[in-house]
């Protein structure tokens, strides 16, 4: 299948996923792992295929919303997850899913699937990398929150997570969507609220960036009007393996850097600078890296971040 | 993914655009007749006959909208045994399903 077609399915799952889904309709991703392009058979077979017999450190790559695994590519052709393959020797594994879908409910089904491949590797897997870029970090602490609760077996074999423009504490664009919805479906007018009602068909994964909600119980806490600053965040980064956090800017300079973060996501929110009040997490086992001048979606593929990536596997955990 | 699926896919998606599309253009249409003939229908003199042209309107608009979702489903019907004609011409000899690009 085209690329191009891909990539429309995409757009359109993270527009309106949740409803293709619900209503059963062909043109709904299914979370798949993708080889050379096609969905992955999730057996020992077409795992070893994948991987090759020998593999025993995965990186399992998860792009953002409305994406598919083609928003990593450079224009060299290589990828992070090729990168990492050829120079550390982590065999790269491609997700690709529906991003209109929760992020809870896409966090849950990635912890499964994550259980099955390490059940079907042909060998032990002795380390598991999380890499997500933008939504795709969301769901990556969504399905790790997951596997914390259910005790999956894969969650200790995970040393390293990598976030890269992941907005933690949520994304302003949506809140402020939220609030325009919300104002005009109060004018008592027909159009008005005809208006409202096309606004509001966005996908719950898009309703969900607007706070970072990672559980179903987190769109309680979402603010009935347009929060001006990020909010705090209830659930912290997990303990037991370090996170490096990429945030880039639209700007070198930092007052507009600070104004605009990547023009989607704030530094604040990129870098999970919590507020008083959100749930903690262990600093020490955090690493941030600001690139200037890297907008959101060319963070999926720069050398750059590239560069941030390669250096944070040099440290020990 | 099978490629009729997907084709079935788009095809309930653009009939599912038209129906609800036109359910609230229509709602939005008799709604906004409502205060005109309100105000009209106020006027002792010409209240009897504004009546019956506002059920007019509303039965002109109801058909018309009416009509657009019946032709929306006939033509659903029909991509359907299109799309049910690919599938068999695409099905290998052995009967087995067919598999998409």
């Amino acid at each position: 299948m085209g690329k191009k077609l891909e990539l429309a399915i995409a757009a359109l799952n993270g527009l309106v996923g949740d409803h293709l889904a619900r209503s059963g309709n062909g043109l709904a991703t299914e979370m798949v792992l993708v080889h050379r392009g096609e969905p992955l058979e999730l057996d020992r077979a077409g795992l070893a295929d994948a991987i090759g017999t020998e593999a025993s450190r995965l990186v399992v790559l998860v792009h953002g919303l409305m994406g598919t695994e083609s928003v990593w590519e450079l224009p060299d052709g290589s990828d992070y997850g090729s990168s990492l393959a050829g120079e550390l020797g982590y065999a790269p594994l491609y997700l690709r899913y529906n991003s209109g879908l929760s992020i809870a409910d896409n966090g849950a089904e990635l912890a499964r699937l994550l259980e099955a491949v390490v059940e079907l590797a042909p060998r032990p897997i002795a380390e598991l990398v999380l890499l997500g870029h933008s939504m795709g970090g969301l769901v990556i602490r969504a399905a790790c929150h997951d596997a914390s609760v259910e005790q999956r077996r894969w969650l200790p074999l995970v040393e390293r997570a990598i976030y890269v423009g992941t907005p933690h504490l949520g994304a302003p664009l949506e809140r402020a969507g939220r609030v325009f919805s919300k104002l005009v479906a109060s004018v008592p007018d027909p159009v008005t609220r005809l208006v409202a009602q096309v606004a509001d068909l966005r996908s719950d994964g898009i309703r969900d960036l607007g706070d970072a909600d990672l559980r179903h119980e987190d769109r309680a806490r979402r603010a009935p009007v347009l929060g001006l600053r990020d909010p705090s965040h209830p659930v912290p980064l997990l303990d037991g393996m370090r996170h490096l956090l990429v945030a880039g800017s639209v700007s070198a300079d930092p007052r507009v850097a600070a104004l605009f973060g990547d023009a989607l996501v704030p530094l604040e929110s990129a870098t999970f600078r919590q507020r008083p009040g959100g749930a903690a997490h262990d600093d020490a086992h955090c690493e941030v890296s600001l690139l200037p001048g890297i907008p959101h979606l060319a963070l999926a593929h720069d050398p750059r971040v590239y560069e941030a990536i390669r250096r944070f596997f040099e440290e020990p955990t | 993914m099978n490629r009729t699926k997907r084709l079935r896919g788009l095809k309930q998606l653009l009939q599912d655009a038209v129906e609800h599309g036109s359910l609230a253009v229509e709602r939005v249409q008799l709604e906004r007749a409502k205060l005109p003939f309100a105000l009209l229908e106020r006027v002792p003199t010409i209240a009897a006959p504004a009546r019956g042209v506002h059920l007019i309107h509303d039965a002109a608009v109801s058909t018309t909208h009416g009509m657009i979702r019946l032709v929306n489903r006939v033509v659903g019907d029909t991509l359907d045994a299109v799309i049910d004609e690919v599938e068999r011409a695409d099905a290998p000899p052995s009967g087995e399903g067919s598999e998409g690009s």
